[in-house]
């Protein structure tokens, strides 16, 4: 294996007096899943933040494509940012109930300054086709579609920022049994494509040993078995 | 998170003493931010016969220490006040106390009156809620709480003084004169009493242990006591609100019924630009304002007992008055067609064959002392108040959408500036810029932000906690990005439809400012203007009063059902849930 994708060693983070995250180390190559698993209130969701650096981590290193993360500044970290995009529990929340589906997609491409007038439109149409969404949801609002719809939608959002990880979390869990294995069939068949690396944290056991290369287990802030 | 909400309850005491520091500061510097020379105001008073000479001018100002800068003059202020001394006036060259204390006096047995007929008033409201288990009192007391004092005394007046003579119409010499100014002033704050307990009492009504109670068979009377009791704790702090607005309305009132209390020396002197007697006067209803608020304060903790005092009792959502829309809307219709048809006529004509013309073709609502068409008039003063009123509202706005980025900073002030009525804001302003239209809207400004700011910081707080924005942060947008393209939107549209359901509320605060003289000035046809200066005639000529009294009751009308409209819409709103559908088929 070449150098990892991303590189955790010693991640910690404390809310007040609370640690959440307590020395959690991991590594991440291209192309690989790599399942946080583990109970609820275990760090896993303070373990995904704190790696895309949405909550800086009290300490600890995350190095990404070689680079080290949380000694940069908001300002030097915001073009490294569309490399690694999330991919939250709640398919409605993470999408503006102001916006059309098409322009949540669009939006990426407008903030990092890839938006062309004339070709954008296509490129929004290919990415929400990219994830099985007819283009025409690209009118609505997030609260017109289901929640896997919104999912997908998500994901293509994540999509448009051209990333080399994802970090899954909890992506199908409040999503119903029936249309769970459709997004995780689509998750599968984008990293053949992509090469993407996934940061998967779910608690379900099952469905982490169907989707994971390796698992990681957490228990109160801490790393137990690795196993892969 | 305990402490956290000690730190955030420190900040918002740090900011109120910060803005009583500056509101006393303010009064403390009047004779230094109103600019204008006042020794030759002092001379002409002192002595008529001399000429203002260089030489005598600067005497006045050595005397009055008017020479000194600002920071002296407010120090020196401050020390007088710590050892009592209000100073003397400049117009009377008296002592400023004695007037303080005998204007007080007189006030406070005032507002005592008036507090036991608007708790009388309440409690009519509120008995055929307990009687009957039904919101039928809240639409009559919300629109009693909206008129405004100024017109309520001046109808007061006109009724049962001048057209009945039942009672003296002015002064100050016995109990018969206390009646008329008392009413009126008790009206729209035991309305507003009313209305808050007629509100909240059904859905407490419907509480389990009431059921229980009931079952148990206890009295109907002890279960309306404890419901009373239940209600009363978590409206004590509006009940300060009431206060407030008593000596606000006591400046209105005391003026209409020349009763010489401290409301009416506070405006004397802001007229005459006599800033000690006014400095005094604004600290004493100050001050009144302050301690009844505190002693709301202390009630509350009273009646919550030792137990509930951190934990808070919060009452079940209150079910408002809910207006059909017709009510608005027809309210609308009337003053809108009223002021379109003045406007297309000449408020400024001066007709002295035509004067207090009776209603005719040629004059549908009569002609004023001038000979001036009062329907012109109506509908030119509704316009430049509506103006004036929308001016405002976009720079409340403005505030609000600001300081809802800053809650800390906000609550703080936001407890100062509903401390203070529009009226005592408006004097103060007046006092430093003179009277005008400009000082006016500032004042009314200057405290009609609170409601605003505290609901977009809710919105604010509301959007920065979800998960969406996170997302946003992801894609590497900018906080400027962020801020332009997703929070502003969310908060601003909600609080602006706010900020435009208060209009006819902040229109009515400027009709009472030009009433009383401090804002637009003759012949501007403001409406307050109007009702003021056809009081003079009002037995010769009445309906030149009933036009500006009646548009200002139609817009009380329309402030209240407007609000009640959009109350309904917001509550509705919060029940429905979030649509939820199955998963269509997707092909992958």
């Amino acid at each position: 294996m070449s150098a990892p994708l991303l590189d955790v060693r010693d991640l910690v983070v404390r809310y007040g007096t609370v640690t959440a995250v307590d020395g959690v180390s991991f590594s991440l190559a291209a192309g690989e899943t790599l399942a946080l698993n583990g109970p609820s209130g275990c760090g896993k969701s303070s373990t995904a933040l704190a790696v895309l650096q949405l909550r800086r981590p009290t300490s600890g290193e995350v190095l990404f494509e070689g680079v080290e993360l949380t000694s940069l500044t908001e300002r030097e970290l915001r073009p490294l940012r569309p490399r690694m995009q999330p991919v939250f529990q709640d398919p409605y929340g993470s999408l503006s109930p102001r916006h059309r589906i098409r322009d949540a997609v669009a939006e990426p491409l407008k903030v990092q300054g890839r938006w062309d007038p004339a070709d954008g439109p296509a490129r929004v149409a290919e990415l929400l086709d990219r994830v099985g969404l007819d283009p025409a949801y690209g009118d609505r609002h997030p609260h017109e579609l289901s929640g896997g719809q919104c999912q997908r939608a998500g994901i293509a959002r994540a999509l448009a920022s051209e990333p080399r990880l994802l970090v899954l979390d909890e992506p199908v869990s409040s999503l119903d049994p029936s249309v769970r294995a459709g997004v995780l069939n689509l998750l599968a068949d984008l990293q053949d494509d992509l090469g993407l690396g996934y940061l998967f944290i779910c608690h379900d056991r099952a469905v982490v040993r169907h989707f994971a290369d390796r698992v990681v287990e957490m228990r109160e802030g801490r790393v137990g078995v690795t196993s892969g | 998170m305990k402490v956290r909400t000690r730190r955030l309850a420190d900040a918002a005491t740090l900011t109120r003493l910060l803005c009583l520091i500056a509101v006393l500061a303010a009064v403390g510097l009047l004779p230094w931010l109103s600019g204008r020379d006042p020794a030759l105001a002092v001379l002409r008073a002192r002595s008529a016969e001399q000429d203002p000479t260089e030489e005598a001018l600067d005497s006045v100002r050595r005397d009055l220490g008017l020479d000194a800068g600002p920071l002296s003059l407010l120090g020196g202020w401050a020390s007088d006040l710590l050892h009592g001394d209000l100073g003397t006036s400049w117009v009377s060259g008296t002592e400023v106390l004695p007037s303080v204390v005998s204007g007080i006096q007189v006030s406070l047995a005032l507002m005592g009156a008036s507090l036991g007929v608007a708790l009388l008033l309440a409690c009519a409201l509120v008995a055929p809620v307990l009687v009957r288990g039904r919101a039928s009192a809240g639409a009559w007391a919300a629109m009693l709480a909206a008129v405004p004092e100024f017109l309520l005394a001046t109808v007061a007046l006109l009724a049962f003084g001048v057209w009945l003579g039942w009672l003296p119409t002015s002064g100050w010499a016995g109990p018969e004169n206390m009646v008329l100014p008392a009413v009126a002033l008790a009206v729209p704050g035991g309305g507003l009493l009313g209305r808050l307990v007629a509100d909240a009492l059904p859905a407490v009504l419907d509480e389990r242990w009431v059921e229980l109670w009931r079952g148990a068979g206890v009295s109907r009377a002890r279960i309306a006591g404890a419901a009373l009791r239940r209600v009363l704790p978590p409206l004590v702090p509006q009940f300060g609100m009431v206060a407030v607005g008593l000596t606000g309305g006591a400046v209105a009132v005391e003026t209409v019924f020349a009763v010489p209390g401290i409301g009416r020396t506070a405006l004397g002197a802001a007229k005459s630009q006599d800033l000690p007697l006014l400095q005094g006067s604004v600290l004493a209803l100050l001050a009144l304002g302050l301690v009844t608020g505190a002693l709301a304060a202390l009630a509350r903790r009273r009646l919550l007992g030792p137990a509930l005092r951190d934990a808070s009792l919060s009452l079940p959502p209150a079910r408002p008055v809910r207006a059909h829309p017709a009510i608005p809307l027809s309210l609308f219709t009337v003053l809108a067609v009223t002021i379109g048809w003045g406007l297309l006529r000449d408020p400024y004509a001066v007709n002295t064959m035509d004067r207090l013309a009776a209603p005719s073709w040629a004059h549908p609502l009569g002609t004023d002392g001038l000979g001036r068409d009062v329907l012109a008039r109506l509908g030119h003063g509704a316009a430049s108040t509506v103006g004036t009123a929308a001016a405002v509202c976009l720079l409340s706005l403005l505030i609000a959408l600001a300081l809802g980025f800053l809650p800390r900073i906000a609550e703080g002030a936001a407890d100062i500036a509903n401390a203070l009525p529009p009226v005592i804001v408006g004097i103060l302003v007046a006092a430093a810029a003179g009277p005008g239209t400009g000082g006016a809207a500032l004042a009314v400004a200057l405290i009609s932000w609170p409601a605003l700011s505290a609901h977009a910081a809710a919105l604010v707080q509301e959007v920065r906690a979800s998960a969406f924005l996170t997302a946003q942060r992801a894609i590497g947008a900018s906080p400027f990005w962020i801020l332009t393209r997703h929070v502003l939107p969310s908060v601003a549209a909600p609080v602006a439809r706010h900020a435009l359901l208060r209009l006819p509320g902040i229109a009515l605060a400027l009709a009472s400012l030009g009433f009383l003289g401090l804002g637009a000035q003759p012949p501007a046809p403001e409406w307050g203007l109007l009702l003021d200066e056809s009081r003079a005639y009002v037995e010769r000529a009445p309906w030149a009063a009933l036009a500006p009294a009646v548009a200002l009751a139609l817009l009380a009308g329309l402030a209240v059902s407007g609000a009640a409209l959009t109350q309904g819409r917001r509550v509705r709103r919060r029940v429905t849930p979030a649509p939820v559908k199955k998963e269509a088929p997707v092909g992958v």
